[in-house]
């Protein structure tokens, strides 16, 4: 390959509106199954609906954002569902312990559940760069502590936020809205707009998809290698720390089956989303994209009358499956 | 659950001291006890339940020893039951994770002689066990269904299920069969794995999906307290009640303080647990040998009778 | 006579671009015939025709005179065709043997016949001047012993034709020895050798004759004896080539901004002192293995590494690149595609990579800033792309090691260390390359270059030091500078001994 280059170099030339479309597939995917959706079901295709599945996807849709910088970088992270569940516990617990329905309790809540999951995040990528263990077997590892934590916190049963008062007043987080949008979608839209300028904009951004790309170039290349790996695990931390915000106001509870799995949907929505698995690639509005994709699937399959409740788990994973053949066909035929 | 075991030694040894002057030296008898471990608020009140009973049984009989040990899944369950075998124990009360998976390693216990007694769900060789202990499944899915004909009449219904296991299916086919021949309609039904999350999730979509539904039947209160959050989302009239299951104490609650949505509960306890170990304790203590299966049935709960099954203390 | 493998105007065309047009090309049986031209000139495209990796658009291939088509690989493997790839395609994690019979592995019965396979290997791979268990697992080899086990692994197969692209790119000059004398032999076994190298020297010595291609065309081919290394450079470049390197300079006196005294990298450099003067080109020579790659990465914090460093006067010790980045110095490894370019990403993130702070306001990246940088770096370099979005991975070699050295002069450095400065580039990028490192010590930067390339040690430097199994085994300058003193110090024979004992152990 190394003697492509034409034989009479001209004057490079930037292309400035190619269309990525390996960047706009999953949103290519994303309208064919709206359009799958209203095919099977009438009914799909209204507001409410829609609005109920995008508002839905945003525990899953923020924690992907988190996931992206991770899975860019090179990393994994596998403890977000256990971590999701845990930071929750802590965070009810909190409100329990101070009662009341004060804003001020409710803010000091909201940072113990940020603080928790960022320290969460550190934890497990000073494992990672410090220690030198595989991400897949740290984060293995926390899973299944953070998942047990949670079930002690709640002795084998349920973390009910207690106080009626502070239930009422922490509910719109989820069901409110503002100038007729959801705040669960409002908040997606920020993590990722924050996370694609992050990933996009910055030094650090930058340096992310490099140890991602080739930690070798990276590191010859004068990276802060650790710090940047460390970083992207704490950032996972926080946005499971702002899912966990979101997520407590909906039922007020955490359970020992809270975030299970969460830690799958949010890697499929990654590599939905374009971003490769390997590294070196962050697509966040993709993973968005792949999140509700996801979301979507689901919904579907209730709207549909004729798959049977038995095979709504195949039927789904073929959906998954074919939506990634279409992507990766198209940006073939590019 | 190590204090546990060292409380229930220093007991075991002070009573033994106490009594061996007045009555022949106590029977020493060993109780090994597995369960699956709480990851959910069903389980959880098993393994409450569990340890409030071994505490109790081992102050009534000095010389008892009760080792209550709670697994993960069915492979770690086999595992652990190899682990008691090894502490020799006298009688195994056992509440496997399923029954295809454990049928083996609870046979192989039952030819040490070991004394066995199967909770809620059976094993595959009904002949391994010597006192089975369940809630009714069946029952359960019956007792839910002629709440629905006698209190809904007519109307559409949509049912959520568990997990795809034998005790869904008992459960949900014995509903339908109840429904039979009366005006009440399931319009659909999916499933939301006893999760919460996930039944908010299906009940938000049945909402968009079904303009008019007259109940639901949530067959499990954690999933019930999902729906209830859905429905009020909606702010959807058409819904007159929500059926749940199991008798978690905030649902028994509700149906104590008359909830218009939740006017019933239909039981199907955690603390069967602990019947099965007073069985167990009986065989050896008692002056009978016991034999035989218990079945616990599903009862419904009405305001009239949510007193006799709250239990504020437990997790569940 | 009959011609093995023939190319009958053969021509190719990516789309509207065309790299090849009507080449002949025709080989006959115990012959080498080496195809020069520089990067761009279409050689790895025709022998990727040759081999049946790539169809032809135009023209035709023949073998024995019958005209014939290469569906794919296999099928111009199974009439004796092997491709021997310049890029090590070889599985790092299994030995030697494993990789050597790798998809064509010996059985006994369902089993592996692995005492076999080890046998023949171990046999191959001396063939070679290769003395190595053949248990050995591939990442424990250096490259230039990676790529004699992909030759081996070529030879393995029943062949007619063998196709060596750059083969000597990594090795060493007593490694490559011993491959010329494996050609040698295959040569005397009427087997049509191919041989592309940039090294024109060893063209002029091992092959019979010589096939020039130049923008994709057909310039000329001669008999070797006719031409000399200067002559092919001529018709490759099209203009003469008679000053491929910059004109040499006095050594300069200046003060010495770098020095290093007792340095040693552990299981690499046992001792190592040098010191380094402003404005100098200091020149690294030895054997593969020698240490000098190591001794450089641990000086910039790249390896751990003990020993007094004083750059300046003052002492210094690097953890990591960065610091010794901040402190002027930039080292260039030898492996650009695995350390020195991230392949998959775009020039642009490339070129601004080491030096991104600079491009940082207010906490982000100005990216205007960066396409205006690599407007100057394409210009300053003379980088050529196709277009400004193309991955680094699509450049040519040569092309790749002109973005790396932009990449590294945006951080300004006063100590440049260049690692194969010229490894796998066509003479024409080698020229501009030298030209480049000259003006940069005429800048007053000081340089060092790591270098297996004798001639450009000898043409470029101020002052060469040679290194032998993790010391310093001398230093030559001025007049000495030559090929005999320091394979002298390299080996601690002199070349015609060795070039006798590899004559002798083959």
């Amino acid at each position: 390959m190394t003697e492509n280059a034409i034989p009479t170099t001209p004057p490079p030339e930037r292309r400035r509106f190619a269309f990525d479309l390996r960047a706009a597939s999953p949103f290519i995917a994303l309208l064919a199954l709206i359009l799958l959706g209203a095919v099977v079901n009438p009914d799909f295709l209204t507001a409410s609906n829609l609005t109920n599945v995008v508002t839905r996807s945003a525990f899953i849709a923020i924690i992907a954002v988190g996931a992206t910088f991770v899975i860019a970088g090179g990393g994994l992270d596998l403890s977000v569902g256990s971590m999701a569940a845990f930071t929750a516990g802590l965070m009810i617990l909190t409100l329990n312990k101070l009662g009341g329905a004060e804003t001020s309790t409710l803010l000091m809540a909201m940072g113990v559940a940020l603080m928790v999951s960022a320290a969460c995040g550190l934890f497990n990528g000073l494992f990672v760069t410090i220690g030198k263990i595989e991400p897949f077997i740290v984060t293995l590892g926390t899973m299944g502590i953070f998942r047990s934590l949670v079930i002690f916190l709640a002795a084998g049963g349920t973390i009910t936020l207690r106080d009626s008062g502070m239930r009422e007043m922490y509910r719109p987080i989820y069901f409110g809205s503002v100038l007729g949008i959801p705040i669960p979608v409002l908040a997606i839209l920020a993590v990722a707009g924050l996370g694609a300028l992050l990933l996009y904009k910055t030094p650090f951004g930058r340096h992310v998809v490099a140890i991602g790309s080739n930690e070798d170039v990276a590191r010859y290349s004068g990276v802060p290698i650790n710090r940047v790996r460390l970083l992207t695990y704490v950032i996972q931390g926080v946005c499971v720390g702002i899912a966990v915000l979101i997520y407590v106001p909906r039922l007020g509870s955490a359970t020992p089956t809270t975030g299970l799995l969460w830690e799958l949907q949010a890697i499929t929505a990654v590599v939905i989303g374009g971003t490769a698995l390997r590294g070196g690639v962050g697509r966040i509005w993709g993973t968005v994209a792949g999140a509700v994709i996801l979301e979507l699937v689901a919904n579907i399959m209730v709207f549909s009358n004729f798959v049977s409740e038995y095979l709504v788990g195949a039927v789904q994973g073929s959906i998954i499956i074919i939506a990634m053949l279409v992507q990766r066909s198209l940006q073939r035929a590019r | 659950m190590k204090h546990v075991i060292l409380k229930s030694l220093a007991v075991a040894g002070l009573a033994a001291g106490l009594s061996s002057a007045a009555f022949a030296q106590p029977k020493t008898v060993t109780i090994a006890v597995s369960i699956p471990a709480a990851t959910h608020g069903w389980t959880g009140g098993v393994v409450y339940h569990a340890e409030e009973t071994a505490k109790q049984l081992e102050k009534l009989h000095p010389g008892l020893k009760v080792i209550v040990k709670t697994s993960p899944d069915g492979a770690a369950q086999a595992n652990a039951l190899e682990d008691l075998m090894a502490q020799k124990v006298d009688a195994l009360v056992v509440l496997p994770f399923n029954s295809d998976e454990l049928t083996n390693p609870a046979r192989e216990v039952k030819k040490r002689g070991t004394f066995i007694t199967v909770v809620d769900r059976g094993l595959k060789d009904a002949s391994i066990q010597d006192i089975y202990v369940a809630g009714n499944n069946p029952e359960f899915g019956r007792v839910a269904g002629k709440y629905f004909v006698d209190n809904l009449k007519q109307g559409n219904v949509v049912v959520f299920r568990g997990i795809p296991t034998v005790i869904d299916e008992e459960r949900v086919t014995n509903f339908e069969k109840a429904l039979e021949g009366s005006g009440v309609k399931v319009i659909d039904k999916q499933y939301a794995n006893w999760n919460r999350d996930d039944a908010f999730r299906v009940m938000q979509d049945y909402l968009a999906k079904h303009p008019k539904i007259d109940a639901v039947w949530a067959s499990d209160d954690d999933m019930a307290l999902g729906i209830m959050e859905a429905i009020r989302q909606s702010k959807r009239e058409d819904i007159k009640f929500v059926l749940g299951g199991a008798g978690m104490k905030d649902m028994i609650k509700k149906v104590m303080d008359g909830d218009k949505m939740i006017p019933a509960d239909v039981s199907y306890p955690p603390a069967m647990i602990a019947t099965a170990m007073n069985v167990t304790a009986a065989h050896f203590y008692g002056s009978a040998p016991m034999r035989g299966t218990y079945v616990l049935n599903a009862q419904l709960i009405t305001k009239d009778n949510a007193k006799d099954h709250y239990f504020p203390n437990s997790p569940f | 006579m009959a011609f093995v493998l023939e190319a009958r105007e053969i021509g190719k065309s990516f789309g509207p671009v065309e790299v090849l047009r009507g080449i002949p090309l025709a080989l006959k049986a115990g012959e080498v015939h080496a195809v020069i031209g520089e990067n761009g000139a279409g050689k790895s495209t025709l022998m990727r025709i040759l081999s049946g990796h790539l169809q032809p658009s135009a023209g035709s291939l023949a073998m024995d005179d019958a005209p014939t088509v290469f569906a794919n690989p296999v099928a111009a493997e199974s009439r004796g065709i092997v491709l021997v790839h310049q890029e090590i395609l070889l599985a790092p994690d299994l030995s030697i043997a494993q990789n050597l019979f790798l998809g064509r592995e010996m059985r006994r019965g369902p089993f592996v016949d692995d005492a076999a396979m080890n046998r023949i290997a171990a046999a191959k791979m001396a063939e070679l001047g290769a003395r190595l268990d053949p248990n050995t697992p591939i990442r424990e080899l250096s490259i230039a012993q990676r790529q004699l086990v992909q030759i081996a692994r070529a030879l393995l197969a029943p062949h007619r034709v063998v196709i060596f692209d750059e083969p000597t790119a990594t090795l060493s000059g007593v490694e490559a020895e011993a491959l010329f004398l494996a050609i040698h032999e295959l040569k005397a076994k009427g087997v049509a050798v191919l041989y592309i190298s940039h090294r024109l020297p060893e063209v002029k010595a091992i092959t019979d004759r010589v096939t020039v291609l130049r923008d994709g065309r057909h310039v000329a081919t001669r008999d070797a004896a006719e031409l000399d290394p200067a002559g092919m450079a001529r018709l490759m470049v099209g203009r003469d080539m008679a000053n491929l390197y910059p004109p040499r300079t006095p050594a300069p006196e200046g003060e010495i901004v770098l020095e290093a005294r007792d340095v040693a990298v552990p299981g690499y450099v046992e001792t190592a002192s040098f010191a380094l003067r402003k404005g100098e080109i200091l020149g690294f020579a030895g054997l593969i293995g020698a240490g000098r790659t190591e001794l450089f990465e641990g000086l910039v914090g790249l390896r751990p590494c003990r020993g007094e460093v004083r750059q300046e006067g003052k002492p210094v010790s690097f953890r990591d690149a960065a610091q010794s980045m901040a402190a002027g110095i930039v080292y260039l490894s030898e492996d650009r595609k695995g350390k020195g370019l991230l392949l998959q990403q775009d020039l642009r993130v490339n070129l601004t990579l080491a030096a991104l702070s600079r491009f940082a306001k207010s906490g982000l990246v100005a990216e205007s800033q960066e396409w205006a940088e690599l407007d100057k770096a394409i210009a300053a370099f003379d980088i050529r792309a196709r277009r400004k979005e193309m991955l680094a991975g699509q450049l040519s070699g040569g092309n790749q090691q002109k973005l790396l050295l932009a990449k590294m002069m945006l951080l300004e450095p006063r100590i440049v260390i260049i690692d194969e400065p010229t490894r796998g580039i066509d003479i024409g990028t080698k020229e501009q390359i030298y030209r480049f490192i000259a003006e940069l010590a005429a800048q007053g930067r000081s340089i060092v270059v790591i270098s297996s390339e004798m001639p450009e040690l000898i043409g470029l430097c101020h002052r060469v030091i040679v290194m032998k199994a993790g010391r310093i085994a001398g230093e030559v300058t001025g007049d000495e500078i030559a090929e005999d003193p320091i394979m002298f110090l390299a080996t601690g024979v002199h070349e015609e001994e060795v070039v006798e004992m590899a004559a002798g152990a083959a």
